[in-house]
């Protein structure tokens, strides 16, 4: 494809694509997220693609693979249009009934359609099923129509038309002012005003100034910034070209965590087509802009989503994070001015400038305008990714997006925001996805990953997993995060091995306040958080520990004993062939006995019985 | 000609040259702020994290490292709240219960306030304060050795562990290392461990005068930087 | 595909200190690890103090110091994959296989490493083996499978010993 030289030529290009489009009778979207990959959707494309090719439709029918459809328990997923058709569970060798009872003769493959466990009712189309209905998916729409690795879908469905918008008929003062009325604030977990950031950097002193879309999505179970990554790479680089319009940044880098292959890949070939067409580099469309993008890979450290921490591993150093006494908007990379924004914040920024800012602003409570995504894992049915406006209760999310508690187990709690934000008990799931009202529940909105736990999670447990997390984690630079989490930990597990004192609580808590107060970055800052939100929801939990050394959701193994339930062991045998540490004995037909001594408490036996047999005490 | 500035600094105004730091202002003055990473000849990091004070901005108190901190024009500045002073007798007691057999960390704690510690003590020999890097690197532009590894495992080492030959063996990394004067009770014995506190005229002076300097033994014991300038 | 050289990976990177992270993922993805010589040919060609350079390798997880094995076991310890168990999955890899996270069989097979997210958290566990994922994962599943890419070892072995 040539070089485009002027917006009149952009608007040429997107007619002569939609045009092409039209011809397109049927589009079989595939979703080829890592998820989905992981199950084998790239072999469903394959098979799809030669069955097409067999029945000689190639001219007719399209297949898209695109980004995540966020249904990822269901996967592979597929999504047919027209008909908004939504089969779950594909595999290869579905290919032939799909396109010839669907995509030719327009019937549905019942086996494939999605069946709700709640209702009962197998659900035809993608609207129609509860997981859908309930959310609000502005961004996660966008990755519909578009295949992950072709910049004429995108451009197809109308993007790139911001950008024209904005070099067209906008100063940068203008789109800053936009930014700020929206209300757009980061999604990277800060919650900080998109709008004031980009003030700060734009008027900060200095010609050479920068911009990073920060994609080391670190959190554990939250994987939405991979997703749109992988599945919409231009949305956000669209973004960032307005972005760095706004603040007036001549480079910018998207800083992605090397342990997303697939969206260093999809980003890197997505700068690569925009290049080709000019869309990055010297005098864009004609314009006085030039602006040109970056892919950096990060080296497998948490610290780094961290903003400093992040712009010294950009300058190839490692990545400890340094004071902020001066805003990186100002001081930033090379100590240059630098707007640090999230991947979830730039891809707001094309449909604010399109929309305008009351129409972002009309989903959203007082204080947290717009759309969250967010990645709903955990012990209930349907997990994956949503995307809620802002404000919608936690109840909703858990129970009518995630269809409620798998197993019958009841839902106990929800950890929100990673390992800084904190743990919520099921009798708050009133309170709305909202970056003030979490922060003052003790919790916080973070990067949006929320993890659901059931009567079966330990709390303590919890609070113990995120410090280790934090602990490994940790530059290491500063001693209340380094000595401060380290001793943290050390009375946890202390507590959970059944030798806590009544004092260590006080002093655990004391110490939390230190650490948060005095850590030199967001993470040591945060990292008391976790155990906070624990004791001060679940401190009936620590209590038991304590007091009656007792592990009341049955998880800490120094305080369980698993046992054999003699009336209900039917001497099967199948526990004892299971158990890695022979500590199961037993003669065939006879109840098997477990001795205490040599049981690793690994749970292997109780997940192998088909009596529930298996107790843990 | 240098440019001065304005700041109050618990309650006294006082005038220091732009592009200095709180810390070295208030050492100037006379006002203690304990700290352990800080030498005046070297960079600061804001590691240790004991020169906290609050800065007062808009109502707000920030708590935040002096050394890292840079006078400005009507800053508010607070050495010693009780919120502070709490702050770093938290601090204090877990660098002495990481490495509690050394002089300076002894003292520094004694001067934090610390008089049981409610921790299982540790032996370590090192506290990362990374004042040996620094010198190394800024006065000998040797750059012989750094910090390795991250975390729990953040260590101070040569490259893969070898003393390299254009190590200048000057010596300084030894002399500026807080841990290579033990207590004077002796080293720690297991089932003994507990925070000197022979010096009591010191232990009443930390008590009474926590704010201002008074040329204390402790200060000399942890290499307090009033002393070397 | 052959591993790049060294001059090849720094062509076009030298003197540039900024680039140190890519300079040693490249050699890390084509050597599986760091020899000690590549770390100082990069600290000349980049202008990179050794030391610098060395911090760098030992501070972040991708780089190895050392080679790992022929199957790296990667598992996931993410919030999502631990509350569905991941913790026993690695006592049945450390069990199973003998070595602690971070170490080599001896036969240089395997070495376990794990990472505290992999990005796919509805599927987990998740344990990753060189680039495939492997999800729901459970320990009688992992037991097969080491078994299984033993197994094909001894295969391979007997397949070229034919030859």
């Amino acid at each position: 494809m040539s070089r485009l030289n002027s917006f009149r030529e952009l608007e040429h290009l997107r007619q002569q694509l939609t045009k092409q489009r039209q011809s397109i009778a049927t589009t079989v979207m595939v979703c080829g997220g890592t998820g989905c990959q992981a199950s084998r959707s790239q072999e469903v494309v394959r098979a799809v693609r030669d069955e097409l090719s067999r029945q000689g439709l190639n001219d007719q029918v399209r297949v898209c693979v695109t980004g995540c459809h966020g249904f990822c328990e269901q996967g592979p997923v597929m999504l047919i249009e027209p008909g908004n058709i939504f089969y779950c569970h594909v595999s290869a060798d579905d290919a032939f009934e799909i396109v010839y009872q669907t995509v030719m003769n327009g019937e549905v493959v019942e086996r494939l359609l999605y069946q709700d466990p709640v209702s009962g009712k197998t659900c035809r189309t993608q609207a129609e099923i509860p997981f859908y209905r309930a959310q609000e998916r502005r961004i996660l729409s966008q990755n519909r129509m578009v295949d992950a690795c072709s910049i004429e879908d995108y451009i197809a469905v109308g993007g790139y038309s911001a950008l024209t918008e904005v070099l067209r008929g906008m100063s940068p003062e203008e789109v800053v002012n936009e930014i700020r009325s929206a209300g757009l604030r980061g999604r990277g977990g800060g919650g900080f005003p998109t709008g004031r950031k980009w003030t700060e950097c734009r008027e900060a002193p200095g010609d050479e100034k920068y911009v990073i879309c920060n994609a080391d999505e670190g959190d554990p179970g939250a994987y939405m910034d991979r997703c749109v990554l992988e599945g919409n790479p231009h949305l956000v680089l669209e973004g960032m070209m307005i972005g760095a319009w706004a603040v007036g940044a001549q480079k910018g880098y998207v800083y992605v965590r090397n342990e997303y292959p697939l969206a260093v890949k999809h980003s890197d070939i997505a700068v690569q087509q925009a290049r080709e067409l000019g869309l990055l580099g010297e005098n864009i469309l004609g314009s006085c802009f030039s602006f040109d993008v970056e892919i950096a890979r990060g080296g497998g450290a948490f610290v780094c989503g961290e903003s400093t921490a992040l712009m010294a591993s950009l300058e190839g150093k490692v990545g400890e994070p340094r004071p902020k006494d001066v805003h990186t908007a100002v001081d930033g990379l090379y100590h240059k001015p630098t707007t640090l924004n999230n991947v979830e914040t730039w891809a707001n920024v094309p449909s604010i400038v399109l929309n305008g800012s009351s129409w972002f602003a009309s989903k959203g409570s007082n204080g947290s305008k717009g759309t969250k995504i967010l990645a709903l894992t955990g012990r209930i049915k349907n997990t994956g990714l949503v995307e809620v406006a802002m404000g919608t209760p936690i109840s909703e999310v858990v129970f009518d997006i995630g269809g409620g508690a798998v197993d019958g187990s009841p839902v106990k709690a929800v950890q929100i925001g990673g390992p800084s934000g904190g743990c919520l008990p099921v009798d708050k799931f009133d309170l709305p996805i909202d970056f003030d009202v979490l922060s003052e529940a003790g919790s916080m909105v973070g990067s949006g990953g929320m993890v659901v736990m059931d009567e079966e999670s330990c709390m303590v447990d919890v609070a113990k997993y995120f410090l280790s997390f934090l602990q490994d984690e940790s530059c290491g630079k500063c001693v209340p995060c380094r000595l401060g989490i380290d001793r943290m930990l050390e009375i946890i597990t202390d507590i959970t091995e059944g030798r806590g004192r009544p004092e260590q609580l006080d002093l655990l808590e004391e110490l939390a306040n230190t650490v948060s107060q005095t850590a030199m970055c967001g993470l040591g800052k945060t990292a008391p958080n976790p155990v906070v939100s624990t004791l001060r929801h679940f401190r009936w939990e620590y209590e038991a520990h304590i007091k009656e050394k007792r592990c009341p959701a049955g998880v800490c193994k120094a305080l369980i004993t698993y046992w054999i339930d003699p009336d209900k062991c039917t001497g099967c045998g199948v526990c004892l062939q299971a158990c890695a540490h022979q500590a199961i004995t037993g003669a065939k037909k006879e109840p098997h006995v477990i001795d205490v001594q040599r049981c690793q408490k690994c749970g292997i036996c109780r997940s192998e019985c088909r009596f529930d047999a298996i107790q843990v005490v | 000609m240098p440019q001065y500035v304005e700041l109050s600094i618990d309650g006294a105004t006082v005038r220091a040259i732009k592009g200095t730091t709180v810390l070295d202002t208030a050492l100037e003055y006379g006002i203690c702020i304990p700290h352990l990473c800080h030498v005046s000849y070297l960079s600061d990091i804001g590691a240790c994290r004991l020169c906290i004070v609050e800065h007062v901005v808009n109502g707000r108190s920030n708590v935040t490292t002096s050394c890292t901190l840079n006078v400005q024009d009507g800053m508010v500045i607070l050495t010693n709240t009780d919120r502070i002073r709490r702050l770093r007798h938290n601090l204090a007691e877990l660098l002495v219960a990481q490495a509690p057999n050394s002089r300076a960390i002894q003292d520094i704690a004694l001067r934090c306030g610390v008089t049981e510690v409610r921790y299982p003590f540790r032996n370590e020999d090192c506290v990362l304060c990374g004042r040996c890097v620094r010198v190394c690197a800024e006065v000998w532009k040797a750059r012989a050795k750094g910090f390795v590894g991250r975390g729990k495992d953040r260590r101070v080492d040569y490259p893969f562990g070898v003393r390299p030959d254009f190590c200048k063996q000057c010596g300084s990394c030894i002399e500026l290392c807080p841990m290579t004067i033990t207590p004077c009770d002796g080293p720690m014995k297991p089932g003994e461990e507990r925070l000197c506190g022979q010096c009591e005229s010191q232990l009443i002076i930390a008590d009474q005068t926590p704010g201002s300097c008074v040329w204390c033994k402790l200060g000399e014991g942890f290499g307090c930087a009033r002393y070397a300038a | 595909m052959a591993p790049r050289t060294l001059e090849q990976i720094l062509e076009g990177r030298r003197s540039q200190p900024n680039q140190l992270i890519e300079v040693l993922q490249d050699i890390q993805a084509d050597y599986g690890y760091l020899p000690k010589e590549a770390i100082q040919t990069v600290s000349q060609a980049l202008g990179v103090p050794l030391i610098d350079v060395y911090s760098v390798a030992s501070f972040y997880k991708a780089f190895r110091l050392k080679p790992s094995g022929k199957h790296v076991l990667t598992m996931c310890m993410g919030t999502a994959c631990h509350v569905r168990g991941s913790r026993l999955l690695l006592d049945q890899a450390t069990g199973q296989l003998g070595i602690a996270p971070g170490e080599v069989t001896d036969d240089g097979l395997f070495s376990i490493e794990y990472v505290n997210c992999l990005g796919a958290c509805a599927l987990g566990p998740i344990i990753a083996e060189n680039g495939s994922y492997f999800h729901h994962m459970t320990p009688p599943k992992l037991r097969k499978l080491v078994e299984r890419l033993r197994r094909q070892q001894t295969e391979e072995y007997q397949n070229v010993q034919a030859q």
